[in-house]
């Protein structure tokens, strides 16, 4: 079992800052993925709890023992990663093994062998022991690797994108094996991923990083449904979420959103506690943001509705997306497939503005959005235990 | 008049090493018989190593027909020079000219035919906006990211007007963003020119949201050539069914069960039992053995009143657009797609519900498709 803390921990490479100050809380057995673009930090932060990399400064501690100068060997952590580094020379099940017959931990061979089916039959690859790597498929391949870094008992598996280069089928399906087997794992995990749908399959928690710093820590509802600034907002959902940059004012009953450029106007529904936060805030130019399934699309004229242009229509596996534009801006909205539509055709938008978030136009940071206290309490759920 | 048309095409690739066994009847493409209408999307998808590359290739005139025809706008090619076919190439790597600005680049073909300075000027500024490139002219290949190049690339091809536009997986070399947004770039830019194009790719999105019509192949046999529809709905074989949507269709092995007036699938180790839609009523019989397909958006979870087979969730995932849940049904795990909010956890109880009329059958031998007669 471990507790890992990082402390306002940094780390440069020559000019680059690629940690600048990051201070992780992560709980014993909890699934922690690290999320984020390429080039964020994520992997940096991964070396440095493993102890491949050391902080320049800050403090990385393992159930609260500082452990900035112990080697990457004593840590007792596994590592897992993108190319699965299989000995070419051993079988399946002797690459699984390896770790354990090394001098480090020694196990004898009866240990080995109940370990090693343990796992194998977990990962559904008891059948595959006797192969060679060369006599696997890339997803085996993975699998093997991944059940080497488990058949060890470490105080923390680390996984830096081990699903990154296989193709998108495969990586859904292995994502979905993954969870299947995770809640058996018992370990603390840290996973570095820029898949979104890694992050929000598999993460009790996610830290989104960018830049070396953190953005934001929470669960995948969190993050996905009260994102702090716009920067986690279009990382997350795909299509992108739609940003539409506007102004809101007081009306007699309520507030009254009006889209920048055209001008269009709506009235805001109620919404007592989001009225009650712009009246606290006093803000004025706004982006209003909106998930694509939230956006309504009709091909015939309705009234109120947004006259915009087909852009594009595109499937997207199960269903497709529309790209509606109207005057230059870009409206992402879900649609089924094997529509009918023609490219720069007429098409009418409406937005359910009740599923609206809500940023700052200046600063892009989060402000309000619909029905916040009651998506905050699935999102944030209280600690369990003290 | 039609675009590209391609009659009992093989393909055999004779590398005869030494030592190296032969195997005989080894075609990378076999009796390939393909015919686009003029301005047409054609897409060729298939896993790699499946022959589509070949046949782009053979188009082109890169690699020698071993049998058949291939027409372009009604004129045979077999035995015409790469640059007498009218056709513009874009390939994956993107291969410029480095000492050549993109202005250059976009006109050397011409150039090289002796086509007049005016007229490259006019047509490389005709183009440039199209592709989003009118800002790029004056700089060098080294300079540019790997959209802009590719960008480069597809203008430099079509900006011969050519009868035929061959794309090889134009965009594999993109990540993410910039290869959706690339994609999209392509489907306008091909409404606009209205050229017959050919586009070969892996990747099944990229042929769904992009083709009029897709040509799936596999060990270089035409497997279906149908609009992206009829492909997904009404597939030939389990290959096909397999092979389009993501999550790809469920395919399980089955053992129909007459009970009374009706048909069930029933599953190895499993209560579920689903009754096989009345159509099949007269190719089915008791105790028959195939496979069932059923697409995750066809998998539903019902309500407190479903008459659904109790079963147990096996994996949750909450994808934030989306949920996904498996099922264990035997040692396969069966997956349903729901936009429901329902927050489940592994273990909890549910009402499986199928849409059984949108179940397809397979034969377990040969993965041929199942109709009813």
């Amino acid at each position: 079992m471990a507790r890992i803390t990082l402390e306002n921990v940094k780390k440069s490479f020559g000019k680059v800052q690629a940690l600048d100050g990051v201070s992780l809380d992560i709980k014993d057995k909890e699934f922690f993925v690290l999320f984020g673009p390429a080039g964020a930090g994520k992997t940096t932060i991964l070396n440095n709890i493993a102890g491949i990399q050391v902080p320049e400064e800050g403090i990385v501690k393992f159930d609260g023992e500082i452990v900035n100068l112990v080697d990457a060997a004593h840590r007792d952590t596994a590592m897992v990663f993108e190319n699965y580094a299989l000995y070419p020379q051993m079988t399946v099940y002797d690459n699984m093994a390896s770790a354990l017959r090394s001098k480090l931990y020694k196990k004898d061979e009866d240990y080995i062998q109940k370990r090693v089916h343990e796992i194998a039959k977990m990962m559904n690859m008891d059948h595959l022991l006797e192969r060679l790597p060369s006599q696997l498929s890339n997803g085996q391949k993975q699998r093997v690797a991944m059940g080497r870094a488990l058949v060890r008992m470490p105080k923390v598996y680390l996984m830096d994108e081990p699903l990154a280069h296989l193709d998108a089928k495969l990586r859904n399906a292995m994502r979905t094996e993954l969870k299947s087997i995770q809640a058996q794992f018992g370990t603390t995990s840290v996973y570095v991923t820029h898949d979104f749908m890694e992050a929000l399959s598999l993460a009790d928690r996610i830290a989104v990083i960018n830049e070396g710093k953190v953005v934001q820590i929470g669960t995948g509802d969190a993050i996905y449904d009260l994102p702090v600034n716009e920067f986690v907002a279009t990382l997350m959902g795909d299509p992108e979420i739609n940003v539409i940059p506007g102004r809101i004012e007081k009306t007699e009953t309520g507030y009254r959103f009006s889209m920048q450029g055209s001008g269009k106007s709506n009235d805001l529904p109620e919404d007592k506690d989001l009225f009650a936060k712009f009246e606290a805030l006093g803000v004025e130019k706004v982006d209003l943001a909106l998930r694509p399934q939230h956006l309504v699309y009709s091909f015939d004229p309705v009234p109120g509705y947004l006259h915009c242009t087909v852009y594009s229509y595109e499937s997207i596996g199960n269903k497709s997306v529309i790209v509606a534009d109207h005057e230059g801006l870009q409206l992402r909205l879900i649609a089924p497939n094997g529509l009918r539509v023609k490219i720069d055709q007429d098409v009418y938008v409406d937005t359910k503005l009740n599923y609206s978030l809500f940023f700052d136009y200046e600063t892009k940071e989060f402000l309000a959005r619909y029905n916040e206290a009651e998506i905050r309490k699935i999102a944030e759920p209280e600690e369990e235990e003290g | 008049m039609s675009g590209l048309r391609i009659e009992h095409v093989f393909k055999r690739y004779d590398n005869e090493g030494k030592g190296k066994k032969k195997k005989v009847n080894d075609f990378a493409v076999k009796d390939l018989n393909l015919v686009t209408e003029e301005g047409e999307f054609v897409a060729l998808l298939g896993p790699s190593g499946c022959g589509k590359t070949t046949t782009l290739r053979m188009t082109a005139g890169l690699e020698e027909i071993t049998a058949g025809d291939i027409y372009i706008n009604d004129v045979r090619v077999n035995d015409l020079e790469p640059k007498d076919r009218h056709i513009g190439l874009a390939f994956e790597d993107y291969a410029m000219y480095p000492p050549l600005t993109v202005y250059d680049n976009i006109g050397f073909n011409l150039r090289a035919k002796g086509v007049s300075k005016e007229e490259i000027d006019k047509r490389v500024r005709e183009i440039a906006p199209l592709m989003q490139c009118d800002d790029l002219l004056d700089k060098m290949p080294v300079k540019l990211s790997g959209g802009q190049k590719q960008r480069v690339n597809i203008a430099r091809a079509i900006v011969r007007r050519p009868d035929l536009l061959l794309m090889d997986e134009p965009l594999s070399h993109l990540d993410g963003k910039a290869r959706q947004a690339m994609r999209t770039e392509i489907k306008r830019l091909i409404n606009e020119i209205k050229c017959t194009t050919v586009y070969v790719t892996h990747d099944q999105l990229e042929a769904m949201s992009l083709a009029d019509r897709i040509a799936i192949i596999n060990f270089g046999v035409l497997q279906q050539y149908g609009t992206p529809a009829e492909v997904y709905d009404d597939p030939v074989n389990e290959f096909v069914a397999g092979f389009i949507g993501e999550p790809p269709m469920n395919i399980i092995e089955t053992t129909i069960v007459g009970e009374g007036e009706h048909f069930f699938f029933t599953f190895k180790e499993s209560n579920l039992k689903i009754q096989v839609p009345e159509r099949y009523y007269n190719v089915v019989s008791n105790g028959f053995k195939c496979k069932m397909g059923v697409r995750p958006m066809d998998v539903l979870i019902g309500g407190p009143d479903s008459k659904g087979t109790p079963e147990h969730v096996a994996t949750f995932e909450n994808l934030g657009d989306e949920r996904r849940i498996g099922i264990r049904v035997g040692d396969f795990l069966l997956m349903l797609i729901t936009e429901d909010e329902t927050r489940y956890k592994a273990g909890d109880a549910i009402k499986l519900e199928v849409r059984a009329e949108k179940t397809h059958l397979f034969d377990i031998e040969t993965g041929a498709r199942i109709r009813s007669r």
